[in-house]
C-alpha cells in the first residue's frame, strides 16, 4: 500500500501535501522545477505525448489549439452551461458534445475528467519522486458550491488518475482546518475563498468537545463560475476593444497574441496588488505594438462588479446561518484573487474587521486537504469536519414544480425517503426525475439524473416503491429504491443528466491501460532495432572477413535472406516480429560464427547476443 | 449520483449483527464495539433516546448531536468492511436528519404530527384563518394594483408602502400564531408527563395541526408579499 496526500486541484494551479510525521504539520510537495504550484494547464505534443504544468503553460503561446487551461470550469458541465465560457476561453468544444463537454487538442478528443486525470497524475509523480514510495489514496479538495455532477467528475477524474479517493473536501472547510490549526481559535469563521475560477463562502462554528475540535459548517454559498479569471477576461475586453480602435485588428480568439496579451494582463493583474500602477505591452504583430498603463484606481473601477458579485453569496450565507457580519469572530481569505486589496478592503469592510491572510492562500487548501487524509488514512481522529451539501435536494412533481426533500446547508450524510405508486390502472413504471437548486420550477433546477421505477401492471396506487436518497460525506447523491410490498431491493438504472456514466469511465480507464501497453510496446520497438542494428553490423563485417569464403554459396544466401528479412521487420512496428528475425539471423549465422571462431568476429557475434538477450 | 444497494432488513434485531450480543436499539454494541442498524420505526426524538415532548434545551441537542457525530461520521469508517461502512451512512445520515428538523421548533412539531399520523408528508393545508378573511381579501387587492401598477409603469411606491406596512401587521400576526403553537406545544408536554389519556392527547395533537394550518397560510402570504417587494 503506498502513501496517501491531499490534493487542492485548482482552476489556476494544483497542488499536493501531505502530513509530516516529523513535525506533525502538513507540508505541500515541490515538483521538478522547485515551486509548490502546479499550472492547471495541460498539453498535447505533435507526437502524442501529454505534458502538464510549467512545459505546458510554455507551449499556451506556442501551441495554443492543443493546451488547455482552466478546465475545472467546464467539470460536470453540460455545452449549454459554458456558452457564456465559449466567448472568452479559447475552449475547442467538439460538435459531438452535449451533456459532457468533449474538446479538441490535436487530433484527440478529452473529456474535462481526463484532462484532469492527467493534472492529478502529474502532482501523484512529484510525490511519489519526493517520497520514492508509490501514492495510492488522496483526499481532493473542490469548491463548496460544486453540485453534484461537478464532484462526480471530480472522482471520476481521481479513478482515471490511478488514486483511491478517499473524500472529496469542500474547499474553504479545508482551508478552515489548516487555518484553525494553525491559530487554535474557537467561535464563528467566515472563509471567503476567491480563487481562480470559483467563488465560496463558508460559516462555520468551530467548537471544543471532550472527544475533540469540531468544525461545524453552518452554511455555504458561491458561484463555480466567478474567479480571478473573471477579472482576466475583463482585462481582456479592454485591451481588445482598445486593439480594435487603435489598429483596427480583431485578435483571433485562439491566436498566440491573444495567449500573450492574456500573460502580460495577468502579470500586470498581480503588480497592481502591490503597485499603484502597472505597465502593459504586447507585440500583436510584426509592426504593431500595444501598449498601455494601468493605474490601480481604474483597475479597481474594472473589476468592482466582478467583486460586488461576491458579496451576493456572503450575504446569503449569514443569513443561512441565522448570524450578522458583527457575530463573526474571524474572517479568513483564501484563494490568490483574495491579494487584491480592493477585495481584501471590501471584505473588511463588511465584516468591519481586518480579514487574516497570514497563511499563504494558495497553499492553505493543499494543507488542509492533507489534514484530513491523515486523519481518514490512520484512523486517529483529532478533529471532525461536518459539512452541509450547498444545494437543495429536490424532485420534479405535478406541473414542473420540485418537491424540496434535502433542504440546502444540510449537514452530510443527509437522507430522505420518498414513496412512489402508480397514478393510473396498469401503469408499468414510475419516473422520477432528481434536481438540485433552489428555484421553484424544475426548469430553473440542475437536472441530476432520470430514472423509471418498473412496476407490474396493476390496480392504480398498488405499488409501493420508496426510494431513498442519500448525500454521502463528498456531497454526492445515491440512490436506493425498496419495494415495500414484497419487501425486496428494487433495481434502478439511473442516466446521470452530465457527466460520464459508470460505463464511460471504465471504458476509459481501459483505453488508458491500453495507453500504457501502447506505451511498453514502444518502448519494446526501440530496444528491438538498436539490437538488430547491432546484429546487421556485426553480421556485415563477418562477411568482410577474409575466412567467410569458406561458407558455401547456399549459406550465404541464407544469411543475406534473413537480413532482408529483418530489416523489413524493423521498418514495421512490431517489435514481436524484429525479435523473431533477429533470432533467425542468429541461427542463420552459427555456422559462419563457428568459422570465425578465435577471431575478434566472433566475440562481436557471441557478445552482442549475451549482451542484448 | 450513483445507484447504491439498499440494506438488508435481515440483519436489523435487538441483537448485534456482528457478535449476536443484546443490543437493544443502541448506536453501538456494548460487547463488540460494532455499529448498529437502527431499528425499524425509531424516530427522531427516539434516535436520541427521548420521548416525544416538544420543548428541547438546543444546548443539549447541540450537544448530543456532537457527540454522536464524533462516533457515527463515516471519517471513522474509511477502512472498515462495507458493511460497517454502508451502517455508519446510514446511522449518520440519520443523525443529520434529526438534529436539523429537531433543533426547528415549527419542524419539530410538524413531524411529529407526521408521525403520529396526523399530516401527510408534502400535503401542507393551508387554511385561511376566518378572522382574517377581511384583511387578507384586501392584501391580495393590494398585490394585483401593485402588479398592475408595474406593469403599466404607474405609480408603485405609495402602494408599497402600504404594503410593508401591511407585512410587517401580518408577521406580527404570524408571531402571535408562534407563541399559540408554542403554548400548546407545552400542554403536550405536560400531558406526556401527567400519563393523560388518548382523547386528551389527540385534543392537543388536533389543535396544533389546526393551528399549523393557519401558520402556513400566514407565513405564505407574508413570503408572496415579500416577492412582490423585492
Amino acid at each position: 500500500m503506498g502513501r496517501t496526500v491531499g490534493i487542492d486541484l485548482g482552476t489556476t494551479y494544483s497542488l499536493i501535501a501531505y502530513m509530516d510525521p516529523q513535525t506533525g504539520a502538513p507540508k505541500c510537495i515541490p515538483g521538478p522545477y522547485g515551486s509548490t504550484l502546479c499550472p492547471s494547464i495541460v498539453s498535447v505534443a505533435d507526437d502524442g505525448k501529454i505534458l502538464v504544468g510549467d512545459p505546458a503553460r510554455e507551449r499556451l503561446l506556442t501551441q495554443p489549439d492543443r493546451t488547455i487551461y482552466s478546465v475545472k470550469r467546464l467539470m460536470g458541465c453540460g455545452v449549454a452551461d459554458i456558452q457564456d465560457e465559449l466567448t472568452r476561453f479559447p475552449f475547442r468544444i467538439d460538435e459531438t458534445s452535449s451533456n459532457v463537454i468533449r474538446f479538441r487538442l490535436g487530433d484527440k478528443l478529452f473529456t474535462p475528467p481526463e484532462i484532469s486525470a492527467y493534472i492529478l497524475r502529474e502532482l501523484k509523480t512529484w510525490a511519489e519522486k519526493y517520497f520514492g514510495d508509490t501514492v495510492d489514496r488522496a483526499v481532493i479538495t473542490v469548491p463548496a458550491y460544486f453540485n453534484d455532477a461537478q464532484r462526480q467528475a471530480t472522482k471520476d477524474a481521481g479513478r482515471l488518475a490511478g488514486l483511491e479517493v478517499l473524500r472529496l473536501v469542500n474547499e474553504p472547510t479545508a482551508a478552515a482546518l489548516a487555518y484553525g490549526l494553525h491559530k487554535q481559535k474557537r467561535g464563528h469563521v467566515a472563509v471567503y475563498d476567491f480563487g481562480g475560477g470559483t467563488f465560496d463562502i463558508s460559516i462555520l462554528k468551530l467548537v471544543s468537545t471532550s472527544e475533540g475540535d469540531i468544525y461545524q459548517v453552518l452554511s455555504t454559498n458561491g458561484d463555480t463560475h466567478l474567479g480571478g479569471d473573471d477579472i482576466d477576461n475583463a482585462l481582456m475586453d479592454v485591451a481588445r476593444r482598445e486593439i480594435r480602435a487603435q489598429f483596427g485588428v480583431e485578435l483571433d480568439r485562439h491566436g498566440e497574441a491573444v495567449q500573450e496579451l492574456r500573460r502580460v494582463l495577468i502579470r500586470a493583474k498581480h503588480e497592481l496588488s502591490s503597485s499603484e500602477k502597472a505597465i502593459v505591452k504586447c507585440r500583436i504583430s510584426s509592426t504593431q505594438t500595444y501598449s498601455r498603463e494601468f493605474t490601480r484606481t481604474e483597475f479597481e473601477d474594472l473589476i468592482r462588479p466582478i467583486v460586488a458579485r461576491t458579496m451576493a453569496p456572503v450575504k446569503l450565507a449569514l443569513a443561512d446561518a441565522k448570524l450578522d457580519p458583527k457575530d463573526m469572530d474571524e474572517v479568513v481569505l483564501v484563494g490568490g484573487s483574495t491579494r487584491i486589496p480592493l477585495v481584501r478592503k471590501t471584505v473588511g469592510d463588511y465584516f468591519q474587521r481586518a480579514p487574516h491572510c497570514e497563511l499563504n492562500p494558495d497553499e492553505v487548501v493543499a494543507l488542509g486537504a492533507a489534514v484530513q487524509a491523515d486523519i481518514l488514512e490512520s484512523g486517529v481522529k483529532t478533529m471532525l469536519l461536518l459539512d452541509v451539501t450547498p444545494l437543495s435536494l429536490g424532485i420534479e412533481t405535478m406541473g414542473g414544480v420540485v418537491a424540496k426533500i434535502i433542504p440546502r446547508n444540510s449537514t452530510i450524510p443527509a437522507s430522505a425517503q420518498e414513496m412512489f405508486t402508480t397514478g393510473v390502472e396498469n401503469q408499468t413504471g414510475i419516473d422520477v426525475h432528481v434536481l438540485q437548486g433552489e428555484r421553484e420550477l424544475a426548469k430553473d433546477c440542475r437536472s441530476l439524473a432520470r430514472f423509471q421505477l418498473k412496476v407490474p401492471p396493476g390496480p392504480a396506487g398498488l405499488a409501493r416503491i420508496e426510494v431513498k436518497f442519500l448525500i454521502d460525506a463528498n456531497g454526492i447523491l445515491q440512490v436506493a429504491a425498496k419495494d415495500l410490498r414484497s419487501g425486496g431491493e428494487h433495481s434502478i438504472e439511473v442516466q446521470p443528466s452530465y457527466g460520464l456514466s459508470d460505463a464511460e469511465v471504465e471504458h476509459m480507464l481501459e483505453e488508458s491501460i491500453e495507453f500504457a501497453e501502447q506505451d511498453f510496446a514502444d518502448r519494446q520497438l526501440i530496444e528491438a532495432r538498436t539490437e538488430a542494428e547491432a546484429i546487421l553490423t556485426a553480421t556485415e563485417k563477418a562477411f568482410r572477413d577474409p575466412r567467410s569464403v569458406e561458407i558455401s554459396a547456399a549459406e550465404r544466401r541464407s544469411i543475406e535472406n534473413s537480413v532482408a528479412s529483418l530489416r523489413a521487420a524493423m521498418a514495421g512496428k512490431d517489435y514481436k516480429l524484429v525479435r523473431q528475425r533477429i533470432d533467425e539471423l542468429n541461427q542463420a549465422t552459427t555456422n559462419l560464427a563457428e568459422i570465425l571462431m578465435n577471431s575478434a568476429l566472433q566475440t562481436a557475434l557471441e557478445g552482442k547476443r549475451l549482451d542484448d538477450v | 449520483m450513483s445507484v447504491t444497494k439498499t440494506q438488508a432488513q435481515a440483519i436489523t434485531g435487538s441483537i448485534c449483527w456482528s457478535c449476536k450480543a443484546p443490543v437493544d436499539g443502541a448506536h453501538f454494541c456494548a460487547s463488540c464495539g460494532k455499529v448498529q442498524p437502527l431499528p425499524p420505526g425509531t424516530d427522531y426524538f427516539g434516535f436520541f433516546g427521548w420521548p416525544h415532548k416538544l420543548t428541547i434545551d438546543p444546548a443539549l441537542l447541540e450537544e448530543q448531536f456532537h457527540k454522536l457525530s464524533w462516533k457515527l461520521h463515516p471519517d471513522n469508517f474509511v477502512r472498515a468492511s462495507e458493511e460497517e461502512r454502508n451502517l455508519s451512512l446510514d446511522r449518520s445520515s440519520q443523525l443529520n436528519d434529526a438534529y436539523r428538523t429537531l433543533r426547528d421548533p415549527i419542524a419539530r412539531i410538524e413531524y411529529l404530527l407526521l408521525r403520529l399520523g396526523l399530516r401527510k408528508e408534502g400535503t401542507t393545508k393551508q387554511q385561511a384563518p376566518p378572522e382574517l378573511l377581511e384583511e387578507v381579501f384586501e392584501l391580495n387587492e393590494s398585490l394585483d394594483e401593485l402588479r398592475e401598477a408595474r406593469a403599466e409603469g404607474g405609480d408603485v411606491d405609495a402602494l408599497r408602502g402600504w404594503l410593508v406596512e401591511e407585512q410587517s401587521n401580518f408577521k406580527e400576526k404570524l408571531e402571535g400564531v408562534d407563541a399559540e403553537l408554542q403554548a400548546v406545544a407545552r400542554e403536550w408536554d405536560a400531558a406526556l408527563d401527567a400519563n393523560a389519556n388518548d382523547a386528551a392527547r389527540n385534543a392537543l395533537l388536533a389543535r396544533m395541526n389546526e393551528i399549523l394550518n393557519r401558520r402556513s397560510y400566514i407565513r405564505n402570504l407574508v413570503a408572496s408579499v415579500q416577492k412582490e417587494l423585492e
